[in-house]
């Protein structure tokens, strides 16, 4: 158990994570592109959003990595399927809480309930489990934070 | 109408005119308010929500809120100006009393429930007895709330909706199981407060009277410096202005959609079945759409509009839904409520069947919005640019299928004619694009090649050499309002022949004073509708494009003073009765109302 595989599997969990909802988004199962989100948050300009938010992506890959790790650390254990579990929660606090609730929040090009008149949202609001991004958004981010969880367990447990 | 002229307000069993409704609204939901001081529209907390207020289709089950003399009076109105806030006079034997309306924006300065209806009540002279009366009714009608009173106030509880009823030198409000009621008297120099504040899966804040007072003053603000910033000029300014605050209504700020209309299933036929959700997106509009965003200087609706656009369409992409939710979902199924339905007019529908159609104008319409986005100098990112290219290939592909056509007819798909005019619009916007390099190129001669293709489909099985006029479909001898479409999207140049000749040929076959029908033949729906408002401002528009300016300013006259008392426009007007039908306040009517005094206003220049 190390910081170091900890960021390693923050940085493949992300990979994966990431290369699967875009996959997903390809074949048109759901809308969401959590790079966009995030990068809109710095720039409406569309392509430098992406690109900004693929970074914002990682390092936010690598932070709740970190989490993991301190979790893992206090309770001096881990395996992937830990890591799984994890995941879970992680991906439903991320499609309930943080990207439904606390995103709107701050991001200034969001749309969220009190978005009214004067304003006008760059980006619609993700909704309930990110519903508004199509049906299959739950699945699909479910799936891709178990994927992560699984993968940073792994590393983290790896070898023992 | 004039609604600077009081007169005394009428219903017929129980049910307003359409015509004398006007809207409010905060960006986010509209409420529709009758000149009797009746709120007997709203819906909480969205626009396509279920409603609270639906009296318009169920005078007994749809719940509204009741506010007026208790004694005989009569009513003048009007927007403040440059607001969308309403002032309505009552004027009695006893007394003058003035209610300001709003649907109050969020501030700053307070903490602000989520949703807020602001009733004000000022007493101009004399002492005028009022009574008043809230209904509130969630889902459709269907769920009765409970009434009970909660740190004094009164609170109407349903699941996870709850509404309270705040008043202020209102009289003393009575509970009863389903309403809460009050009497008081406006004495001259006096003022009284309503607040209903909403909560929608949150505790219910309860504001101050001074809160509300300062927030429907924010509200008066606002407006105004939105219609400041507006670029509004030529002889209809004032119908332009008005039109683009109703338009503003429509804007689901949220996300940056545009609802067709505010209401669901206000009849087109009075008793007829023909009601409709008009509470979506609709691909069709959107040329016009970001048009008038362009043309009144609403750079930032108009890039929210076209984000929404194409985020909401990536999911059907390359297809496109007729329409869309305002989320940007793709479900609307159609049901039917069981309310009775505004005057007898059944069924009450939610939700939109139109919404499985094939309708192959959209792929035009959303390559023209590309297109008019990127004219006025904005930029498009390389995603959109891809997608858009793919659009363009997609309808290499389709165009030649049959559809349900503009107006989204429920008979059998035909080959219509403004749909092949559309698919031309797309591959030939595409073309454009790609040639200033703001879309991939690759495929440009693929698109120029079924450009060629589809002139020559329309030009040989959809013109009429007898009429001198394109026809509704390949085939048909029928004529279609649509067609104008052709003449305003730049399908042919001004100054064609077969165009002048179309234009022509609507006027003399479906024009009837300053009214225009859409069609004339059949489209698998019982009944008749009224005279579509949108294609009189279309022929206005026309007309203008062919040089007939005279007759454009004459006929774009008689359609300004067509609005109602506060200048909104329903879908569809009764010609011989003068009577709004439709869903209203409705975006298209006064889209083409922007789009053709522009035009016209240009063209005198």
């Amino acid at each position: 158990m190390s910081i170091w595989a900890a960021l390693a599997g923050g940085f493949v969990g992300t990979l994966v994570l990431t290369t699967g909802l875009r996959a997903a988004n390809t074949f048109n199962v759901t809308r969401i592109d959590l790079p966009f989100l995030l990068g809109t948050a710095f720039t409406s300009d569309r392509t430098r959003a992406k690109a900004l938010g693929y970074g914002a992506h990682f390092v936010n890959g690598l932070i709740f990595a970190l989490l993991y790790y301190a979790v893992f650390a206090a309770i001096d254990y881990s395996s992937w399927w830990l890591g799984t579990a994890f995941g879970l929660v992680h991906g439903l606090f991320a499609a309930t809480a943080l990207v439904n609730i606390l995103l709107p929040l701050v991001h200034p090009r969001m749309g969220s309930p009190q978005t009214s008149a004067p304003d006008v949202a760059l980006l619609e609001p993700p909704g309930f489990l990110m519903l508004n991004y199509g049906r299959g958004t739950p699945i699909v981010t479910l799936a891709a934070h178990l994927a992560y969880g699984t993968i940073v367990g792994g590393f983290i447990a790896w070898p023992s | 109408m004039n609604d600077s002229v009081a007169t005394a307000p009428t219903r017929l069993d129980g049910y307003a005119e359409l015509r004398d409704y006007a809207a409010i609204g905060d960006g986010r939901c509209v409420a529709l308010i009758a000149r009797d001081g009746a709120v007997d529209w709203l819906s909480w907390p969205d626009l396509d929500s279920s409603t609270l207020f639906a009296a318009v289709l169920d005078q007994a089950r749809g719940g509204s809120f009741l506010l007026r003399p208790d004694v005989p009076h009569t009513v003048a109105r009007r927007y403040l100006p440059g607001t969308n806030v309403l002032e309505t006079t009552f004027t009695t034997a006893g007394g003058t009393v003035r209610v300001t309306d709003a649907l109050t924006l969020p501030d700053t300065a307070s903490l602000a429930p989520g949703r807020e209806l602001v009733r004000r009540i000022e007493g101009l002279s004399g002492s005028v007895p009022m009574s008043w009366s809230v209904q509130p009714r969630f889902g459709y009608g269907a769920r009765i709330p409970i009434v009970a009173r909660r740190a004094g106030v009164p609170v109407a509880v349903c699941g996870a909706e709850a509404v309270a009823v705040c008043a202020w030198d209102a009289g003393h409000p009575q509970c009863t199981a389903d309403s809460v009621t009050a009497r008081f008297r406006a004495e001259s120099g006096t003022r009284a407060l309503i607040a209903l504040p909403y909560a929608y899966q949150e505790p219910l804040v309860l504001p101050t009277r001074a809160e509300c007072e300062a927030r429907l003053d924010h509200t008066t603000a606002t407006w105004r410096q939105w219609s400041d910033d507006r670029t509004c000029t030529g002889p209809w300014r004032d119908a332009v202005l008005r039109s683009a605050l109703a338009l503003k209504l429509l804007v689901f700020a949220p996300s940056g959609a545009v609802a067709a209309a505010a209401t669901c299933s206000l009849p087109e036929e009075l008793g007829g079945e023909r009601n409709w959700d008009y509470r979506f997106s609709w691909i069709r509009d959107s040329a016009f759409t970001l048009d008038a965003f362009l043309k009144l200087g609403c750079a930032p609706e108009a890039t929210s509009y076209l984000w929404w656009l194409m985020h909401a369409s990536q999911l059907t992409h390359p297809h496109l839904n007729v329409l869309y939710r305002l989320n940007g979902g793709t479900r609307a199924p159609e049901q039917a409520l069981p309310l009775s339905g505004y005057r007898g007019s059944t069924p009450v529908r939610v939700g939109n069947a139109a919404a499985g159609q094939v309708q192959l104008d959209t792929y035009g319409e959303l390559l023209q919005t590309a297109w008019l986005y990127t004219t006025a100098g904005h930029r498009l990112d390389a995603d959109i640019a891809r997608r858009l290219a793919e659009t363009a290939d997609f309808v290499c592909t389709i165009w030649q299928q049959p559809d349900a056509g503009i107006w989204e007819v429920r008979s059998s798909p035909e080959h219509f004619t403004q749909s092949k005019m559309m698919c031309w619009i797309a591959l030939d916007r595409a073309v454009d694009l790609a040639r200033r390099q703001l879309i991939p190129d690759r495929h440009s001669a693929r698109w120029q090649r079924e450009r060629q293709a589809i002139a020559e489909f329309v030009e040989t099985r959809c013109f009429s050499e007898r009429l001198n006029s394109y026809m509704r479909s390949a085939g048909s001898d029928d004529l279609d309002a649509s067609l104008l479409l052709g003449l305003l999207h730049g399908y042919r140049p001004q100054d064609d022949g077969r165009l002048r000749g179309t234009v022509s040929a609507v006027q003399e076959t479906l024009r009837e004073g300053p009214y225009v029908s859409r069609y004339l033949g059949s489209d698998g729906v019982p009944g008749r509708e009224g005279a579509f408002l949108a294609c009189s401002f279309w022929l206005a528009e026309a007309l203008a494009g062919c040089g007939r300016i005279d007759e454009a300013v004459s006929l774009m006259d008689q359609l300004v003073a067509l609005g109602n008392g506060v200048g909104l426009y329903s879908e569809e007007i009764d010609p011989t009765t003068g009577a709004f039908l439709g869903n209203m306040p409705q975006g298209l009517s006064h889209l083409a109302l922007i789009s053709a005094a522009c035009a016209i206003g240009e063209a005198t220049r």
